[in-house]
């Protein structure tokens, strides 16, 4: 007995000893199972396309809630109706540079910068059969375009902004870089657009980047560059494609299994990559918090059948204790959270054409364009006779035509009219302010005035 | 000397060999029966010794013993842990043998970092607290009852909520984003203290693993504070330790049985004081006169004009009664201790229930614990230390949360109805409705635990044994959510969610202790080494869209998704320890860890953590011993390094990049970290002064410590320009310091066999400081915390209001860069959320079979953000949120003096939004308090009494908990830490559970 036991401490001690000694390396090299050591990241097929599809996931991010909110918030026609500062402020144009809501915003849309640089810098030196020459272009192009869909969103919300077009490795990559112009900015959108237009197939895929999608956004930039003629040829480019239309009901654009024919570039969504932009909008009676309340002004307006026509479908109306209540329901897909995120559709483009149209004093064409859209939605053609009419009634059309989507604050920025619509005299707010926490940390950035 | 577990003082050895002393041939026999002054029951176990021999007993378990007096011995020198001294000169025949409780420490043994010292030759700053001292406290873990307990240990509960969260910091708080919480050690195991529960509940941290211990197994815990004391514990000891010892059986103890039961009804003491519905109409209508609306169409007008009638005529709802509820807690707990020479043994099961004050949270733990020790021969003892339980906490969400329970019957206007014409539930603005939360909230979480150790010790000479031991500490917890169509997170056809997650500690340790007393001096010497690995897994589903309610579980559901994740670390670590005393007077102390993690890269890897401790008994001098004044006279001083690598991630030295970020359903992957191949531990230097000194015969003791902690290479995320990808990347990077005083005075009033009574009163005060930092940081809700340089941890961020304008009615804000605007660069750092001191007072009287306590604690000069005011005194900007009645006081004409501006939804007047964002500090308050934590009268029939009932021991008590709270607070409860979960914040008050006062009455039973 006493034997055995001593046998068994011994053992116990040698045991031990072993497991000191010799697993030591697996003790203190655990292999992580979640994650890649980043410079295993792009490979093969599999990890670049992996990559690729990341890319995306990063502009999802901040297209599903927050670059709609800056988009539709700061205009006139939703209110804030929650209990969170950092909308409020963008609801009452107050913003400050504490604001949460644009940190986080900024941080996701340099997160997808980087995504796109690793991509673009790791792609082209992967060697697999399993990566076809055309695929590997495909992917390259769709970084590059999604890269350009950034830095556009970047010009149009702060300004001029650094432009970091390599991966980072360590925190000292970019270091320096300091805010480029507006115009060096779109200037690299430009060319970013250029490269993917040649490498993106001509497909008709509608929620990855395809070529018709690096020429509708470039349509939509030089439209903020007011550089009409070449808007108008972009914008010509995707219309006359029979890939295009303008779906009848309005609501088909919004209507499951969506990637209408309307859309020319769309996020979409999933049940396990939810969309919860719907809980922002239904009253609580219905299961949401009812944040965003579209004011009375935009209600009668979509209601109104010579204004909103069928664009009424993007209101509802629910009883809450005996009271009829009015909410958006332009997200409305509660149970499957699939609601897409709209960012270039076929009515934008009619509409940018109208507008570089009759910038360039093509009246008749202008009119047009302007008239397919409203006789989409049912609404009797505009008898708007001068240019200064007929840009008047493209703004007015692209209020009540994107009222929910990410739209009304940038136009009436590009468009200058932000105080005469707004009341917004103070020019410097038109841009947002860069995040104050980002100012502290990189030295080479520098504040928009005003903030 | 790991026998000393058992038989606790070294005299205890001599009893323990008694037998063979006991047939020295003589004459005298004396028999004797020695028991408790206090209760008078006997005492088994007991030492006696008879003084200049070697000849002694030990007493059985009716407290008697029989001892043959060796010639010329007369004096017998009786002792027992926790009891004094005493000598009885004896002729033979029998004595009667009463022993005073001891109420003074210096002689106790003191569990330290394996192994155990005599507090006499103690240089570390360490403190003791008995199991006995918390076996009452109705609280669900051990840690909470602490509090007031220890100087220098600051603990508060974060809520109310039974089993939740406890913020606890020994000596401050070291780091930025590794962990601030000490290291706990169960009688050896190191446990997890990873909240596990899964389910977001409003960023608090929902459920504080050390619940899983049963309070009422605690033997007692130390408390070790000082580097000299943690340094041993390496990379682990920066934040202190905890050492838990449970309770074991007694050699030559006869089997005690004991029953212990409480019952307890708890309340909020304290209620929101909410406008009544007219008064909100009163409010909203002026607030839109002030925005310039026009007076014929205020809102709460004749309803035939239009209007939602007039203020007179508005309802008020009471939602806050619906939630706040008596709550009972009960607590059963049945054990036996006992044993023979060669086996002792512990065992106790218990069950414990504890609903929350606030519907619809409970948390019950049915716990079992057997200990137990065998000597297999005279050099080879075996045993075990396994405790088991299962926990159950029904869990709501509340603080940062808009359907939370608290928040909806809160945050929702008075004057609304509680349902619908058509009797539904009637939900207004981001709220659900109160009531529907607590009829069919449905979340579950069972957590099963496991802590155990076994343990061979060979006793290769007399003073060398080695030990090995091994140890599990297995976790687990298994959540099951469903939200059904009735409330707002079921929508729109109901959601659920299920996790299984399961940390798991397995840890080996080997330990040669050696120990050797030769003349006047003594070495104590032991080295060891410790292989720990930890792995933590969680399995997640969630499912959405069921056919019907009563289909709850994810089987059911239409879309089914689900997720899963593991990781590891592993820690190698090799130690040793010596203590050198000379006569028990002069002592030094010095020890090293050396750790491996596998955390850091490969040439960091490795931290050394040494520390050095020195004492002098200066009582022992004869100059000092001639003054007559002390009884114990004592320097300590000690220095030393300790580490710390929790808190951040398993792979944190590493570039990574993850998977999940997907898109149409396709795997993605995304960049997740810049790597740091340089990471390394952070470290802490410490060093501590002390000096112990009793006088008055033994009627003053007290203690002091001064230290100096300085944190560097903190393991921080320091920020990096976002045009990289990235927000922060993991560094050694800046300084954190702690200073501070701590100061315990006991004082023995009355000490003599009918009365004894003594008061303990504590006092720390630790000076926090963020010594360097690469850039100011901020975090919490709305940024409302910032790190920076110079500045405490948990500073307050915010614009500071210096007064309303009396014209105007608007607020007024400190231009602190003077350019004449108010922007963010005019937010600064108004406070914090430390106190400038705290300790607490216990006091304890016992006449005869009476005994009484009370134990206060309290906290001085911590700042605590009120959100509930913030929300709630909104000056109409929150058009779904009620008001305070603090809102009542806002200015309303030109003259009125008063710090809550005119209401107003204006942007430009900063009165509660704008830039301001409400983020004023006329929320900031002070979270000062002086609280009765309990108060307990209890009474122990006489023996004679119970014998007739044949039992052993009867205690009868009654308590109250948390009785009075003397606070400036507004708020409900100034113990409060809702933003647990968020890193570097403490004390917001957000719609969060309070402490409970709670009434009790428990009956202690010797079978």
């Amino acid at each position: 007995m006493k034997q055995t036991i001593y046998r068994l401490l011994f053992a116990f001690q040698l045991t031990a000893a072993g497991l000191a000694f010799t697993s030591c390396n697996d003790l203190l090299e655990p292999t992580p199972v979640q994650q890649l050591s980043d410079d295993k990241a792009i490979t093969d097929a599999g990890s670049a396309r992996s990559a690729t599809i990341g890319v995306y996931d990063r502009v999802q991010a901040y297209y599903q809630l927050n670059w709609p909110v800056l988009g539709f918030l700061p205009g006139e026609d939703v209110r804030f109706n929650g209990t969170l500062n950092q909308f409020l402020q963008i609801d009452q144009n107050q913003l400050s540079a504490d604001n949460v809501l644009i940190t986080e915003a900024w941080t996701q849309m340099y997160q997808a910068v980087n995504g796109a640089n690793n991509v673009i810098a790791g792609v082209a030196g992967v060697s697999d059969p399993l990566l076809p020459a055309t695929e590997k272009d495909q992917l390259l192009g769709e970084a590059y375009f999604l890269r350009a869909l950034v830095y556009f969103d970047l010009g149009r919300g702060w300004g001029g902004v650094p432009l970091v077009l390599t991966p980072t490795r360590s925190k000292e990559n970019g270091q320096g870089i300091g805010r480029s112009t507006l115009a060096q900015t779109y200037d690299q959108v430009l060319a970013d657009l250029t490269q993917a237009e040649t490498l993106l197939p001509d497909a008709t895929t509608r929620n990855r980047a395809v070529k018709a999608s690096a020429r509708a956004l470039r349509a939509r930039l030089h439209l903020y560059r007011q550089q009409w003629a070449d808007a108008e040829t972009y914008a010509s480019q995707v219309i006359s494609s029979n890939n295009y239309r303008l779906v009848t009901p309005y609501r088909a654009i919004s209507t499951a299994p969506f990637l209408s024919q309307e859309s020319v570039f769309e996020l979409t969504f999933s049940n396990s990559d939810a969309n919860s932009m719907w809980n922002n909008w239904f009253p609580s009676a219905l299961g949401g918090q009812f944040n965003f309340q579209p004011v009375p002004a935009i209600i009668g307006l979509l209601n109104d059948p010579n204004v909103g026509g069928s664009r009424s479908a993007l209101l509802a109306t629910t009883t809450i204790a005996g009271a009829n209540v009015t909410y958006g329901n332009l997200y409305s897909r509660s149970a499957q959270r699939d609601d897409p995120s709209y960012v270039l559709r076929i009515a934008e483009q009619y509409l940018i054409r109208a507008e570089a149209r009759a910038r360039q004093g093509k009246l008749t064409q202008a009119l047009a364009d302007l008239n397919a859209v409203r006789a989409r939605a049912g609404v009797p053609a505009s008898t708007a006779a001068t240019a200064d009419q007929l840009l008047l009634a493209i703004e007015s059309e692209r209020r009540v035509e994107f009222a929910f989507e990410a739209d009304r604050w940038f136009d009436l920025v590009r468009t200058g009219r932000a105080g005469t619509v707004l009341g917004i005299t103070d020019q410097r707010r038109w841009v947002l302010p860069i995040p104050f926490n980002d100012l502290v940390a990189d030295p080479a950035l520098v504040q928009n005035p005003g903030y | 000397m790991k026998l000393s577990t058992l038989l606790t003082a070294p005299i205890a050895v001599v009893s323990f060999t008694s037998a063979s002393y006991a047939q020295i041939a003589s004459i005298q026999t004396v028999t004797g029966t020695v028991t408790d002054a206090t209760d008078r029951s006997p005492l088994p176990g007991v030492t006696v010794v008879v003084r200049g021999t070697t000849t002694g007993a030990s007493t059985d378990g009716n407290g008697q013993f029989s001892l043959v007096l060796p010639a010329g011995g007369n004096t017998l020198l009786i002792s027992a842990v926790g009891y004094q001294s005493q000598t009885v000169s004896v002729t033979g025949g029998a004595v009667n043998i009463a022993l005073q409780a001891d109420v003074k420490q210096l002689n106790e043994v003191v569990v330290t970092g394996y192994s155990e010292q005599n507090r006499k030759t103690l240089t570390s700053a360490i403190s003791s607290v008995k199991g006995d001292e918390l076996k009452d406290i109705p609280a669900a873990s051990p840690d909470q009852l602490l509090q007031g307990k220890a100087p220098g240990v600051q603990v508060s509960a974060n809520s109310g909520v039974p089993g939740g969260g406890i913020f606890i910091r020994i000596r401050g708080s070291n780091s930025v984003n590794a962990s601030n919480d000490p290291l706990y050690v169960v009688d050896g195991v190191f446990i997890n203290n990873t909240n596990l529960l899964a389910t977001g509940l409003g960023n608090q941290v929902s459920s504080n693993p050390l619940a899983d211990l049963n309070p009422q197994d605690i033997e007692n815990i130390e408390i070790l504070k000082d580097a000299n004391a943690t340094a041993i514990y390496g990379s682990r000891g920066a934040n202190g330790v905890v050492l838990i010892t449970t309770k074991r059986g007694k050699a030559g103890d006869k089997t005690r049985i004991t029953f212990n039961t409480y019952q307890a009804w708890s309340k909020a003491p304290k209620q929101y004081d909410l406008v009544s519905g007219s008064e909100l109409a009163t409010l909203e209508n002026e607030r839109f006169l002030n925005d310039g609306g026009n007076p014929t169409q205020v809102p709460y007008r004749p309803v035939d004009s239009g209007g939602r009638g007039l203020p007179e005529e508005q309802a008020t709802y009471d939602r806050l009664s619906d939630v706040f509820r008596t709550a009972r807690t009960q607590s059963y707990e049945l054990s036996a201790a006992g044993g023979s020479a060669k086996t002792q043994f512990y065992i106790g099961g218990g069950y414990f229930k504890q609903e929350s004050v606030a519907r619809p949270s409970s948390f019950d733990r049915f716990s079992l614990r057997v200990n137990l020790d065998n000597s297999v021969t005279d050099k080879l003892r075996i045993g075990t230390s396994t405790a088991l339980s299962r926990t159950h906490r029904n869990v709501s969400s509340n603080d940062n949360n808009p359907v939370g329970v608290i928040n909806s019957a809160l945050f929702t206007r008075s004057n609304l109805p509680k349902f619908n014409p058509d009797g539904s539930y009637a939900k207004y603005g981001s709220f659900d409705n109160a009531q529907a939360l607590i009829n069919n909230l449905n979340n579950d979480a069972v957590g099963s635990r496991v802590i155990s150790n076994v343990y061979g010790e060979y006793r290769f000479l007399k003073n060398l044994t080695l030990r090995s031991s091994w140890s599990i500490d297995f976790n687990d917890m298994y959540e099951n959510n469903f939200n059904n169509t009735l409330i707002l997170a079921g929508q729109p056809r109901g959601t659920a969610n299920s996790y299984l997650s399961r940390d798991i500690t397995l840890l080996n340790e080997q330990t040669l202790n050696y120990h050797v007393d030769f003349g006047d001096h003594s070495i104590q010497a032991v080295v060891g080494n410790t292989i720990q690995k930890n792995t933590f897994q969680r399995t997640s589903l969630a499912g959405q869209q069921f056919p019907s309610n009563d289909l709850t579980t994810i089987a059911s559901a239409a879309t089914q998704t689900g997720s899963s994740s593991r990781s590891q670390a592993g820690l190698l670590s090799y130690f040793g320890k010596a203590t050198y005393s000379f006569k028990q007077r002069y002592t030094a102390d010095v020890s090293v860890r050396a750790d491996a993690s596998s955390r850091f890269g490969q040439d960091n890897r490795w931290g050394y953590f040494p520390a050095v401790g020195l004492g002098w008994r200066l009582g022992e001098e004869s100059f000092i011993r001639d003054l007559n004044v002390f009884q114990e006279l004592k320097l300590r001083a000690s220095i030393g390094k300790t580490g710390n690598q929790a808190g951040i991630s398993d792979f944190a030295a590493l570039g990574l990049v993850q998977g999940g970020a997907n898109y149409l359903d396709l795997p993605g992957t995304a960049p997740l970290q810049l790597a740091n191949p340089n990471l390394s531990w952070e470290s802490t230097r410490q060093w501590n002064v002390g000096l112990d000194a009793t006088v008055l015969h033994n009627r003053l003791l007290l203690e002091l410590n001064y230290y100096d902690k300085y944190t560097s290479g903190l393991l921080l995320n320091v920020p990096v320009p976002r045009k990289t990808g990235f927000a922060s990347v993991v560094e050694n990077y800046g300084a954190v310091s702690n200073k501070g005083v701590e100061v315990q005075v006991t004082a023995n009033w009355v000490s003599n066999p009918a009365v004894q009574w003594s008061t303990t009163f504590n006092v720390a005060r630790n000076v926090n400081k963020i010594e360097k930092l690469a850039s100011p940081i901020t975090t919490g809700s709305r940024d409302i915390f910032r790190l920076e340089e110079g500045a405490p941890l948990y500073s307050f961020w915010l614009y500071h209001q210096t007064g309303v304008n009396r014209e105007s009615g608007d607020a007024e804000y400190q231009d602190v860069n003077g350019d004449g605007q108010i922007t963010v660069a005019d937010r600064k750092l108004v406070g914090n959320a430390w106190p400038n001191y705290f300790g607490g007072v216990t006091n304890s009287v016992t006449y005869k079979g009476f005994d009484f306590n009370f134990l206060l604690n309290f906290e001085q000069g911590a700042k605590i953000m009120n959100m509930n005011r913030f929300f709630l005194v909104h000056g109409g900007t929150q058009s779904n949120i009620g008001y305070l009645r603090e809102q009542l006081d806002r200015w309303q004409k030109p003259g009125d003096v008063t710090n809550i501006p005119r209401l107003t939804t204006n942007a430009t007047s900063n009165n509660y939004g704008g830039t301001v964002q409400n983020l004023s500090d006329r929320y900031l308050e002070d979270g000062s308090f002086l609280r009765l934590r309990t108060l307990t009268l209890g009474y122990s029939l006489p023996k004679a009494t119970v014998s007739k009932a044949h039992l052993n021991s009867l205690r009868v008590y009654v308590q109250a908990a948390n009785l009075f709270t003397i606070t400036p607070y507004s708020g409900l409860d100034p113990e409060v830490n809702s933003q647990s979960g968020v890193s570097n914040t403490k004390n917001f008050d957000w719609a969060t559970v309070p402490q409970p006062r709670t009434f009790q009455v428990g009956v202690t039973v010797g079978l």
